[in-house]
């Protein structure tokens, strides 16, 4: 009885979500595996869009060189997004009185559009009128008032920190919850026994933090393998300069709405098919491999 | 060591969001794919016993002129009511396919010109109009950003042609005893007097790899035959490996130092800025830029040359300007008034309806003998009439993926950065377009 309540009342919600998310999910899966005429479908296609993405000009060169800018973003925004998240979030944890204040000001940026913010930027970084560039100048560092967006050497790091700067006060607030639910008496009875403070953060509140740390890792790489905004904001739609800034959902939005192909709803559906087993493959893996590690740590 | 309370972040619940964040996320990329369902437009006749055409465009800036114009069309047609929507440019590809398809589309939308058309054409979604609208008499060059590649049926009425030129500053120019040049000595003499006063002679947003192949074909057009190259390399004669070509890619990077200083990291709004601030002397732009150029520095006297051909080109070749169609306007497959939507683009082949896209979209209108009333785009006009070629990357190599103008402005980029040249820029563009290019003959 209790049970079919509870259904009554989720109803609702779980028409909406059949709807506006499963079913036109469902038939564009199905768009993957038939020719198409511009938005008229032809007949049935099997595998051949898919293999489009790895036989034909330009997936052959573009789909390889955009993944692995999005794996780069990955590890770049892993490594420096993560690493400063935790140490922001384990300083406030230690500064009650200006955590929360903190937390806000770190959240803040993430307030705003990616598009607006990878405008902001590019202003920025203009090598003609950018403030940043003509500072660099002022103070004598003329060699480092470089072409940030325009040098294939510096663009993909840019579109990295520049997301580390507007991101970083999201793994500030995880890490932050996830502090505040380790157990005190453990730090506080291994301080008895005579560790320090650093043996303290890194034999206890470390491996304690481990499954948050994971969770982060697994968003992150949902985000950066689905990144759009920021880059489309600094590179247009090819990845401005020379393709140095491509991803897969600019290769994506490229194929299905810029390109003169007839067959374009095809091919792109078979690319974002791909993309969603990437991602979907990766979280699953990395939630396997945390499973473990928590069996491990609980046993 | 051992505990009894389950580490943060830990617990199913969690692990169940994040693969759920994880389907989701993949899950409404692939939703953008998704066509909506069929329908039929949902334009009708009024209470007043009016016919109601709903037109689309993506000319958001020219919503009050495509007002006034259609006020004209309605006051000669009391029967027709037309209600103008304009989307951004950007997102209109996307909104046009949607509504074309489904059920609240356009009578009339505003569609892409030749290769970009080719879709639409093939999803069935437009009327063929032949017969219906007269096209005899039209640049050739115009008709075909019209028509459907398979069937060589006309699916639209071409609105604009647009130019590419070379836009120059006349105060600079005076200042510094300079004149449109009609040589390439001069011009280059030009470009050093230039350089050498701190003025960046020519104004280029090579971030933007789009502005490339128009940069090209400002700068070098003549030095791979211009109009005269276009029927040899459809006809499978020539290629883009041929030398008149590769030469005419190396024209661009032999000119980059007149360029401003690290020129891929330069947006065309930088560029355009550097010019409208009087600190560069010369842009090469389209026929687009004309008001925008005007309005953002009105002081500013703004006149226009063609490049003379640069050296080694092909004899017969003189400076030319390319061309090409856009902004046409076609009838949708689904609408339920196809005569009053054929007949509203049949008096956009008119010279009232041209005259009106010249004065008040302030664009050059297809319609031929239609003369612009600005003494600068009349000026375009004309050395599109008497000297003009096609913007080939455009107008004949955008029928796929990856397009002619998508290799070059990639290649020319990295021609600028010094990691290819222009061999290999020629012969990336050649190997790109023939995944699916084939020459008539």
């Amino acid at each position: 009885m209790r049970r079919r309540t509870g259904l009554v009342f989720v109803a609702p919600a779980l028409a909406l979500f059949a709807v506006f998310v499963l079913y036109p999910m469902v038939t564009a899966f199905s768009y993957a595996f038939f020719h198409w005429q511009g938005t008229s479908r032809g007949g049935f296609a099997g595998v051949e869009n898919f293999a489009t993405l790895f036989t034909r000009a330009p997936f052959t060169t573009d789909l390889p060189q955009a993944l692995l800018h999005n794996v780069l973003f990955f590890v770049g925004t892993m490594l420096i997004q993560n690493t400063f998240g935790l140490t922001i979030a384990y300083l406030l944890y230690s500064r009650p009185r200006s955590r929360r204040v903190l937390q806000t000001l770190y959240a803040m940026p993430y307030l705003v559009s990616p598009i607006v913010i990878g405008y902001l930027w590019t202003l920025l970084l203009s090598p003609t009128f950018g403030p940043v560039n003509t500072l660099l100048t002022r103070i004598g560092l003329d060699s480092w008032a470089l072409p940030w967006l325009g040098d294939p050497k510096t663009a993909l790091w840019v579109v990295i920190l520049v997301s580390v700067w507007q991101w970083i006060g999201f793994p500030v607030l995880l890490y932050g919850a996830a502090l505040g639910g380790v157990p005190e008496e453990l730090t506080e009875a291994a301080r008895v026994d005579g560790a320090t403070n650093r043996q303290a953060f890194f034999k206890i509140t470390l491996p304690l933090l481990v499954p948050a740390i994971g969770t982060v890792s697994v968003l992150t790489f949902i985000f950066a393998m689905e990144a759009f905004a920021l880059p489309y904001a600094f590179g247009g739609s090819t990845g401005n300069p020379a393709g140095s800034t491509d991803f897969v959902s600019l290769l994506f939005y490229r194929t299905a709405f810029d390109s003169g192909a007839t067959d374009a709803i095809g091919s792109s559906s078979a690319l974002a098919t791909l993309l969603f087993l990437i991602i979907f493959g990766g979280a699953y893996a990395a939630t396997s491999v945390l499973r473990r590690h928590e069996r491990r740590i609980t046993a | 060591m051992t505990f009894d309370s389950r580490p943060p972040g830990s617990s199913r619940r969690a692990r169940r969001t994040v693969l759920t964040i994880a389907a989701l996320s993949g899950a409404l990329l692939v939703t953008a794919c998704s066509p909506s369902s069929s329908g039929s437009t949902g334009a009708g006749a009024g209470g007043d016993g009016k016919v109601t055409l709903t037109v689309w465009s993506w000319r958001v800036e020219d919503e009050a002129a495509y007002k006034k114009i259609f006020d004209t069309y309605e006051k000669a047609h009391p029967t027709v009511n037309v209600d103008f929507k304009a989307f951004k440019a950007t997102e209109y590809n996307k909104i046009l396919a949607t509504g074309l398809a489904g059920s609240s589309g356009p009578d009339v939308p505003q569609v892409r010109s030749y290769g970009q058309l080719q879709g639409t054409v093939a999803s069935k979604s437009l009327l063929p109009l032949d017969g219906k609208v007269d096209l005899s008499g039209w640049d050739e060059n115009v008709v075909a950003s019209a028509k459907g590649k398979e069937d060589g049926k006309t699916y639209s009425v071409p609105l604009a042609r647009q130019t590419v030129q070379m836009f120059y500053n006349q105060g600079l120019f005076d200042k510094f005893g300079i004149t449109a040049p009609t040589t390439w000595e001069q011009f280059i003499a030009g470009n050093d007097k230039l350089m050498a006063a701190g003025v960046t002679p020519i104004a280029v947003g090579a971030k933007d790899d789009w502005t490339l192949p128009i940069v090209h074909e400002v700068l070098a057009g003549s030095r791979f035959g211009g109009k005269a190259f276009q029927p040899e390399v459809l006809a499978g004669k020539k290629s883009f490996t041929d030398p008149d070509w590769v030469a005419s890619v190396k024209v661009v990077g032999d000119l980059e130092k007149y360029m401003p200083k690290n020129v891929t990291g330069v947006a065309q709004t930088d560029a355009q800025t550097l010019f409208s601030a009087e600190k560069a002397a010369m842009i090469p732009g389209g026929s687009f830029d004309l008001s925008v150029l005007q309005k953002a520095n009105p002081g500013m006297k703004i006149g226009i040359f063609q490049v003379p051909p640069a050296p080694g080109s092909p004899s017969g070749s003189s400076a030319t300007t390319a061309g090409w169609a856009d902004g046409n306007f076609a009838v949708s497959a689904r609408s339920k008034h196809p005569n009053e939507a054929t007949e509203l683009v049949k008096w956009m082949t008119s010279k009232e309806f041209g005259q009106m896209v010249n004065d008040d979209i302030k664009q050059i209108s297809a319609v031929p003998g239609v003369e612009p009333t600005d003494p600068l785009l009349k000026q375009m006009s004309d050395n599109y009439t008497n000297s003009g070629s096609p913007y080939l990357l455009l107008t004949d190599f955008r029928y796929g993926a990856p397009s002619g103008t998508d290799l070059l402005g990639k290649g020319l980029q990295q021609m600028l950065l010094g990691s290819k040249d222009a061999t290999g820029v020629s012969q990336d563009l050649d190997t790109g377009v023939k995944a699916w290019f084939k020459p008539s003959a």
